[in-house]
């Protein structure tokens, strides 16, 4: 069966990119990994006219790590390209534990990271891990280039600062030291499944059980992947103790909002929520 | 024995792994039309008007029907159906107008050019409110459709069927218990989710012959059925099905092909194809039907069941064709495999305005012992009995009187009860790997038996091949289950050649010889009867030839190894090739004639039941078996984590171990995904998680540690022993998981499926109950 | 409808072809190149059952647009049986019975091919986590599992 009708667009360079989705505004779609782009357009829930397939423009194919920048993933690097970076498992497992849980190996074989992330889901894996390593987003569009930090690119479900004509480049994950972290998906089943839950979990500066920082994010529990912010402050600078751990399970559910959807309550989700940042913090500081 | 009981390659491994097996949807035809289906957006609804003019009139539409083009009803069992609505629609997605087209794009541009009106109707969407007075009715003439006679619709209600069991005493049974106990348990609607959804290509000749193109199970039943809707004498159809991507129940009877004839005969000459997409499989092919079931048991204090009342009430959905001989199934097999001297049960098929049930892998077993299974431990647990004590206590075995007061014979329960608690190592507790996980072990049993009318007959064909090798000719189908090596090797053995001598011919109604349904687990048994004797045929008639060449006494005379030999003369050996086209004399003549060898099989026995009390014989055999669990559940998150599980069935005589296996490890699996992930979520009878994204079964890593073990008790008119396991394979998975969380944690999860949410919610109310106890 | 030029290797062999853009690679294999072991379950990334390897990788080829293949090499079941000799995983499977209604088989095998490329000995875990993304209803995944590390002993 056809899927949608629309012509295939390849540009050579990121600028004839911009340029054609300016002029096509709404009409013309980034075709990056197209892992939902085509569901969407097959069951008609995006109808373009163009698709810009942008897996053929070289700068945007960009995987590097160095001291001072930190690592850059370029657009078109899919999930599993991710891994091809040794450094990305010692620098950032927070990253790579969300990449390798988004869908099945065949989809993250064209799945990209960008592409995760300018779909805007709630729910998107790796975007609990880029709020914790405060990843910047590096965006170029017609007149010129911008760097938005992650927190501010979501604005709601399946939104994004992404303005016509506008294209993520590139996401800079700066560097981190003394860091140790988890991300913790919470599904219906082990593989291939959509996160009920998503939480990363970041601990900086481990001192036996003081910590100078805990960064905690969580998807799928607000309208855009969130830091917990009332739960990070309470480990600022703080010894671990059981006690505390308990006011920041706590404080997780307060810093969320989420609904219940047909994956899980509202309820279920305040709970886990924070039963899961604890854990993390917990096997981090080697309890358990 | 040579071929029985070993471990041959499957007969139709090299073309499955090549990619060489065509599926439905991978054959070509010349001049394809496709066809596309109109569904009601509603529940439940009047059809008060269709305007097919827009899509008339776009390009590349070739035909649109709708329900007033053919009205004529069907049903496999209860004639509760048009090829598509008439006048009103009874579930979300129901089949209101077909499309056919060049392509499947302008079919489906058609379909949305098809204006239908509505006048909306209030819905059932529980079947325990569809049986009150005042509930919407979904077929105002009940009373007026024909039905098989086992079947017994209660009039101007939605109940399409009340089966009632009566045996012994119920009165007097809770009067000598010294305890009660009550417990209610439900199911959901759950979907067979075979890999390839439903397919189906109709040509209607010009000379008036229908060719049929269908993954189906049973393509006589497809054949009869057609015949009956479209009034067509059964030699002008040809139903043809070989290869089937998975059925589980869900292919059985007829299925979509009605809408796919109704548009062949429209436009004769002209091939056209029905392919559902997997959204369509979920909400509109069928599902397995939802429970809501409630037992009263009467225990004496050694756990001894003396009596047990129970009630199930089906959900059944919006036809119940199929539905209604699941009800009474779980009607004659209510209080699984246990001997109760006095039962009274009530199973209710009740019309909803869900989406179809129909049979599913266990045919209502796995659904009933869901409840039996977690009653009886719960039972056990309050008189200080184990898992094992209460069903050894009770179980079914040599002797015992089953609900329908069968005597049965060759039981092998109580063994494979046995073996399950050992193999999963039951009075061991391993440590949990968290502080905050627990682990548990649990069993549960199962029983079945082929749930056919009396009369299903199988038949088989044996043609003997010039050069000695062997067409097998048969119309039981292999939807995966290994149907076709199983008989391969039954033919072989009896036959007396060489596994790889076999060839079998797979189902087309105008050459393979008549099969009822591959249903119920009962190919091995029933076709496997069929071609013992069919094999036994072909071979009397060579040892008769052999005899009357060499004027030898024909009880001397065996065949073996391709050769006919004799118990008398061991320097006596001809190879059978020698006799296959008949016996030429010496001096050139011919007499008789080419060996084919036809064997005929029909349970003996089997009886339609009392209505009354629903005494007398339901099925021609019982397959037994047990499985054991092993969990681990996250007390802080409610997950469940299978460790590793224990399946032991009694099979009467493994024909091949390999798919045996693959039966007990894939019906398990199968299980598992309903026990805790599995269910149709619906809101006002629209289904809320129509896909794979949302609709989850088990994957390779959600797969636990898989022991499986076989009991052989022969049973007497199985072939070389041999039972149905299909089915039963799948059975008590579920409940085992629920004893097995229940021995972990305390908490028993009696709506299926057991999700982390219900988990946490039913330890935070135990831990309020003892709070409060304190 | 426009249609694009595409130059790709197919199981070993180039091909050319002019195809419309919203024709899925899964399409092109199955209905203008008659290589019908791959399976359409889903047409939604979620079953597997389509699955080919595209430039060393295994994907879903009801995600893949026609026209993306302009310069890559794909390989379907088809392109693993050499002179009517089937490739290991292929004998592997035969031989522990790893395969029941077989539609998801191709595709199974496939990702079983991926990853012995790359991997060529696996651990269990390593085996179930690269077929996680291709269902199957009938096996309970247990013999494919074996018969994958069969194979690498193979």
């Amino acid at each position: 069966m056809r899927i949608g009708n629309f012509e295939y667009v390849v540009p050579g360079s990121i600028q004839e990119a911009c340029q054609f989705l300016l002029e096509h505004g709404a009409d013309a779609r980034v075709f990056n990994g197209g892992t939902d782009l085509v569901i969407r357009v097959r069951d008609g829930h995006w109808n373009p006219k163009y698709l810009v397939d942008i897996k053929r423009i070289p700068e945007l194919k960009e995987l590097s790590y160095d001291d001072v920048n930190g690592l850059t993933i370029g657009a078109t690097v899919t999930l599993n390209q991710l891994g091809s970076l040794e450094v990305v498992y010692r620098q950032y497992p927070v990253l790579i534990e969300g990449a390798h849980v988004v869908g099945s190996l065949q989809v993250r074989n064209r799945a990209t990271l960008v592409g995760n992330i300018c779909n805007a889901s709630p729910l998107a894996d790796t975007a609990p891990a880029l709020l914790v390593y405060e990843a910047q987003v590096q965006i170029t569009g017609v007149t010129g280039e911008r760097l938005v930090p992650v927190q501010e690119f979501f604005v709601g479900p399946g939104k994004t600062v992404l303005q016509p004509g506008e294209i993520v480049t590139k996401v800079i994950v700066p560097p981190i030291a003394n860091s140790e972290g988890k991300y913790f998906k919470h599904a219906r089943r082990k593989a291939v499944d959509l996160s009920s839950i998503g939480v990363a979990v970041l601990v900086i500066g481990k001192d036996g059980n003081h910590v100078d920082e805990v960064r905690l994010a969580l998807g799928a529990v607000a309208p855009t992947p969130v830091r917990a912010k009332r739960a990070e402050a309470l480990l600022k600078n703080a010894t671990v103790t059981p006690e505390l751990l308990e006011q920041v399970k706590e404080a997780v559910a307060s810093d969320i909002s989420p609904i219940s959807d047909i994956r899980a309550s509202k309820e279920y989700r305040l709970e886990i929520s924070g039963v899961l940042a604890k854990r993390g913090i917990a096997e981090i500081l080697g309890w358990e | 024995m040579k071929v029985v009981g070993k471990r041959v390659k499957r007969v139709d491994a090299i073309k499955k792994v090549t990619g060489h097996a065509k599926y439905v949807d991978d054959m070509k035809f010349h001049g394809l039309l496709h066809i596309k289906i109109v569904r009601s957006p509603h529940a439940h609804a009047l059809i008060k008007n269709i305007d097919i003019s827009k899509a008339k009139e776009l390009p590349g539409v070739e035909a649109i029907i709708t329900g007033k083009d053919f009205s004529n009803t069907t049903g496999l069992y209860m004639a509760d159906r048009t090829v598509f609505a008439i006048d009103k629609v009874r579930y979300y997605g129901d089949a209101v107008a077909a499309v056919a087209a060049q392509t499947e794009e302008i079919a489906a541009q058609a379909v949305k050019l098809i204006e239908v009106e509505y006048e909306s109707l209030p819905g059932v969407f529980d079947p325990v409110e569809g049986m009150k007075d005042d509930a919407p009715r979904l077929h105002e003439n009940m009373h007026e459709y024909s039905h098989a006679v086992f079947i017994h619709p209660v009039p101007h209600t939605n109940v399409s069927e009340h089966f009632k069991l009566r045996k012994g005493d119920i009165a007097k049974g809770f009067a000598e218990a010294d305890h009660i106990f009550e417990q209610e348990f439900s199911v959901p609607m759950v979907h067979h989710v075979p890999l390839e959804t439903h397919t189906t290509v109709a040509r209607m000749g010009l000379d008036d012959q229908l060719e049929v193109i269908t993954s189906a199970q049973s393509p006589f039943a497809v054949r009869q059925l057609l015949g009956t809707i479209f009034k067509m004498p059964l030699n002008k159809i040809t139903v043809k099905a070989e290869n089937i991507g998975g059925g589980f129940g869900g292919k059985a009877g007829l299925q979509i092909e009605p809408m796919v004839v109704a548009m062949a005969l429209t436009l004769p000459g002209k091939y056209v194809r029905l392919t559902y997409t997997r959204e369509e499989e979920f909400q509109s092919a069928v599902n397995r039907q939802g429970l809501r079931a409630k037992y009263k048991t009467g225990v004496k204090n050694d756990g001894k069941i003396v009596a047990q009342e129970i009630t199930y009430i089906w959900d059944a959905g919006a036809y119940n064709d199929y539905g209604v001989n699941i009800v009474k199934t779980a009607g004659y097999s209510c209080s699984g495999p246990y001997e109760i001297d006095n039962v009274k049960a009530d199973s209710y098929c009740v019309y909803t305005n869900h989406p179809v049930g129909c049979a599913y892998r266990g045919f209502g077993m796995c659904e009933i012992h869901w409840g039996i299974e977690q009653h009886l431990d719960t039972i056990a647990e309050k008189l200080a009995l184990t898992p094992v004590e209460i069903r050894l206590k009770n179980g079914l075995k040599d002797g015992s009187l089953t609900v329908t007061s069968e005597k049965l014979q060759d039981v092998g329960y109580l063994k494979c009860v046995e073996r399950a608690a050992e193999l999963i190592e039951i009075d061991k507790k391993a440590a949990p790997s968290k502080p905050y996980k627990r682990r548990g072990k649990g069993i549960a049993g199962g029983y079945k038996g082929p749930s056919t009318p009396p009369a299903a007959a199988s038949t088989a064909i044996i043609h003997l091949l010039e050069d000695g090798t062997v067409n097998l000719s048969i119309s039981a189908t292999d939807m995966g289950q290994g149907a076709f090596t199983a008989l391969a090797q039954i033919a072989a053995e009896e036959l007396g050649v060489d596994f790889d001598k076999v060839h079998v011919c797979t189902p087309n109604t105008d050459y393979t010889p008549y099969e009822w349904q591959t249903v119920g687990s009962r190919t091995t048994y029933s076709a496997g009867n069929a071609v013992i004797r069919a094999a036994q045929d072909a071979k009397q008639q060579l040892i008769a030839f052999a005899a009357e060449d060499f004027g030898l006494n024909s009880a001397d005379l065996y065949v073996e190894d391709g050769m006919i030999l004799s118990k008398v003369d061991a320097s006596f050996k001809k190879q059978i090739q020698d006799y296959a086209m008949g016996l030429v004399c010496s001096n050139g003549s011919g007499k008789g004639g080419p060996v084919i060898g036809r064997g005929v099989f029909i349970p003996e026995g089997v009886t339609n039941l009392d209505f009354e009390t629903g005494q007398g014989r339901p099925v021609n055999h019982w397959t037994f078996g047990v499985h054991g669990a092993e969990v681990e559940v996250d007390i802080e998150t409610g997950e469940v984590e299978v460790i590793r599980m224990a399946s032991v069935f009694d099979v009467g005589k493994v024909i091949n171990p390999a798919t045996a296996e693959g039966q007990l490890e894939g019906g398990l699996i199968q299980g598992l995904g309903t026990a805790l992930m599995e269910e149709m979520i619906m809101k006002d009878g629209k289904l809320l998680n129509p896909s794979f994204v949302d609709y989850n079964i088990p994957t390779s890593e959600d797969c636990p540690e898989i022991i499986t073990e076989f009991v052989e008790t022969p049973l007497h008119d199985g072939p070389y022993g041999a039972r149905g396991i299909g089915e039963p394979a799948m059975i008590p998975a579920a409940p085992a998981i629920a004893n097995a969380v229940y021995d972990a944690i305390g908490v028993r999860i009696t709506s299926m499926p057991i999700t982390a949410e219900k988990i946490l919610m039913a330890l935070k109310e135990k831990e309020a109950r003892e709070k409060g106890a304190n | 409808m426009k249609t694009y030029r595409v130059s790709f290797i197919i199981n070993g062999r180039k091909q050319v072809m002019d195809v419309p853009a919203n024709m899925t690679l899964l399409d092109l294999i199955r209905d203008e190149l008659d290589l019908t072991g791959a399976k359409c379950g889903c047409g939604g990334g979620e079953c597997g059952a389509c699955t080919v390897i595209m430039n060393n990788n295994p994907v879903n080829s009801c995600l893949v647009l026609a026209p993306e293949v302009d310069g890559a090499e794909i390989i379907t079941v088809e392109g693993l049986v050499k002179n009517a000799e089937l490739d290991k995983i292929q004998e592997a499977f035969i031989e522990n019975a790893a395969l029941q209604c077989g539609f998801c088989t191709p595709g199974m095998i496939m990702s079983a091919k991926a990853l012995l490329t790359k991997n060529p000995h696996p651990t269990e875990k390593e085996v179930r986590a690269a077929i996680s993304g291709n269902l199957c209803r009938c096996t309970g995944y247990k013999k494919i599992v074996e018969a994958i590390l069969a194979a690498t002993t193979k």
